[in-house]
């Protein structure tokens, strides 16, 4: 297989599998972090209205909503990423996750460290230093991911099988290469997401592999493709 | 062998496997030999060149086994005690020169604008306004300074007041350190400013110094240590960016953040303590003599807790 020069992270398993990462930048991490502003926000001020009808004492009120504030505050984050696979409510929703550069979960140091640093990466002024950081660092890390040694990548839906197509198999009139094999069967994978018009398009390109062109030509490699698989 | 056939052929082992994955840890006995199974049909799909969905699909699996299977962490019940017995005291001392520089910080411009002050009490208003002082003087005078909160209440008001503030101070201050350690000098030694400003302000007037000093001596003994202990953490992070030694930076900066956490968690700790002791005992309405006997107690446990806790432990055992 080839590997193409891009910004993934490979890692090798010791069973020798290559997991690919993709690290997350500034701005989609921005969004989750926006996400998890206004749900957070909208959340506490509920539990703290209900507080206040639950707690009707004004000074016991404030001291138990100090408390849970505080609470809420700093370990909303932890408990996410250790609970929840590395996921704020925010970072769900965009689909990232936090890992640790060994590419598994994170533990309670690492989540400790990278959101109490968060605090750092504010300063001097809204996230500055996180952005100057995550500009300058090619995994896009903020600091506290630096400190704590851990870093937000995409995370990947877990993939369906697709059916193969539905044709007779025919056999292929000369031997494919297996990355030709692959190509081949990739088009019918990813069918039902191109217009008609663009798989005839292509169908016409592979005029050599079937001799015909058009709808005969496209009916043709239908046919070579399921042959790969049955 | 066609990609149908190997895919009827293992459809069950991989079916077993997603199941196995959505289950707890303990009824995973059986994966680590599935997993091996299936790596080798990822390794067999890929190099018979089967379609990219299937070898996907196969790579996902094996992803998600990976998380499973080496992700677990060994259980530690006892980390947290051994941390506050061992690590936590034995990091400390580790980094006496460290800590000599934060307690300098926090305790020279104290004592020094202590003397100041008392020898000349308008210097008071080079560094605090005249509002402040005077609010610091009716909150301790002995016509306003009520034993006693007017119940359990008000000593719940202020203690979540002083988790959310202090605690959170000394969060910041250990965040802070790492730019070059000089925000978390900053927050100690502005606070050793304020804290001898008032000391010594209300203690000039023999009204308040009776009131102000009983109330203070017991939780300032665990309080002022999880401040010293939260710039000390900071200090030190700032420190390996500055002065990484033979390490990376990068290296240096996760090395001391990973000696540190347990001094920042004692840290935290330390302080929601000493919140303890300001909203429930400081204010209590015992004799000042009996507060004067608890508060040395306090200082005494903390002095021969950093300095015994867990000598000859065979330091630094948990990471």
């Amino acid at each position: 297989m080839n590997f193409l020069l891009d910004g993934r992270l490979s890692l090798t398993t010791p069973e020798g599998v290559r997991l690919q990462l993709v690290p997350a930048g500034p701005v989609v991490r921005a969004y989750a972090w926006a996400i998890d502003a206004i749900a957070w926000g909208t959340a506490s001020s509920v539990l703290i209205g209900m507080l206040g009808v639950l707690i009707p004492s004004e000074k016991m009120f404030s001291g138990v909503a100090a408390v849970l504030y505080f609470l809420a505050y700093w370990s909303y984050p932890v408990f996410c990423e250790i609970y929840a696979g590395g996921r704020t409510l925010g970072k769900r929703a965009v689909g990232l996750q936090v890992l640790r550069a060994d590419g598994l979960p994170v533990r309670w140091r690492e989540s400790v460290l990278r959101n109490l640093l968060l605090v750092a990466d504010f300063l001097p002024l809204f996230y500055a230093s996180g952005l100057v950081s995550m500009l300058c660092d090619r995994h896009f890390r903020r600091l506290g991911d630096i400190v704590a040694g851990t870093q937000v990548v995409y995370r990947d839906k877990p993939p369906k099988r697709v059916e193969v197509p539905n044709a007779a198999p025919l056999p292929l009139p000369f031997p494919l290469t297996a990355e030709q094999q692959r190509a081949l069967a990739d088009l019918f994978a990813r069918e039902n997401r191109l217009p008609h018009g663009r798989m005839l398009e292509l169908a016409d390109i592979a005029a050599p592999l079937t001799g015909r062109e058009g709808e005969a030509s496209l009916e043709r490699l239908r046919g070579m493709a399921a042959g790969l698989v049955r | 062998m066609k990609q149908a056939q190997f895919e009827a052929a293992y459809t069950p082992l991989w079916n077993e496997i997603d199941t196995l994955l959505g289950k707890r840890a303990e009824g995973r006995e059986a994966l680590p030999e599935q997993y091996r199974r299936l790596c080798q049909c990822l390794a067999l799909a890929s190099q018979r060149g089967y379609s990219p969905q299937l070898v996907t699909y196969l790579h996902g699996l094996v992803a998600r086994c990976h998380h499973a299977l080496y992700g677990v962490a060994a259980e530690r019940p006892a980390v947290l005690l051994q941390w506050l017995r061992v690590d936590l005291p034995c990091r400390v001392r580790a980094e006496w020169k460290l800590l000599l520089v934060v307690l300098l910080c926090l305790l020279g411009p104290a004592i020094a604008i202590g003397v100041l002050v008392w020898h000349d009490a308008h210097n008071a208003f080079m560094f605090a306004s005249p509002q402040e002082l005077t609010h610091m003087h009716q909150m301790y005078a002995p016509s306003s300074f009520k034993t006693g909160r007017g119940g359990s209440e008000g000593d719940l008001q202020m203690f979540g007041h002083y988790i959310w503030n202090n605690v959170s101070i000394g969060f910041r201050t250990f965040a802070s350190g790492i730019f070059g350690g000089v925000p978390a000098l900053v927050s100690v030694l502005f606070n050793g400013m304020k804290m001898g400003v008032v000391a010594a302000w209300l203690s000039l007037d023999p009204a308040t110094r009776s009131n102000f000093w009983s109330f203070v001596v017991t939780h300032s003994s665990f309080e002022l240590a999880g401040l010293v202990l939260s710039g000390l953490a900071g200090l030190r992070l700032g420190l390996a960016l500055v002065k990484p030694g033979r390490l990376s930076r990068r290296r240096a900066l996760q090395e001391a953040s990973v000696q540190m956490y347990p001094v920042v968690a004692g840290a935290a700790l330390l302080t929601v303590l000493a919140a303890f002791f300001e909203a429930f005992w400081s204010a209590s309405a015992f004799a000042p003599a009996v507060k004067y006997s608890v508060g040395a107690v306090c200082w005494a446990l903390v002095f021969l807790f950093f300095g015994f806790a867990g000598r000859g432990k065979g330091a630094h055992a948990t990471r």
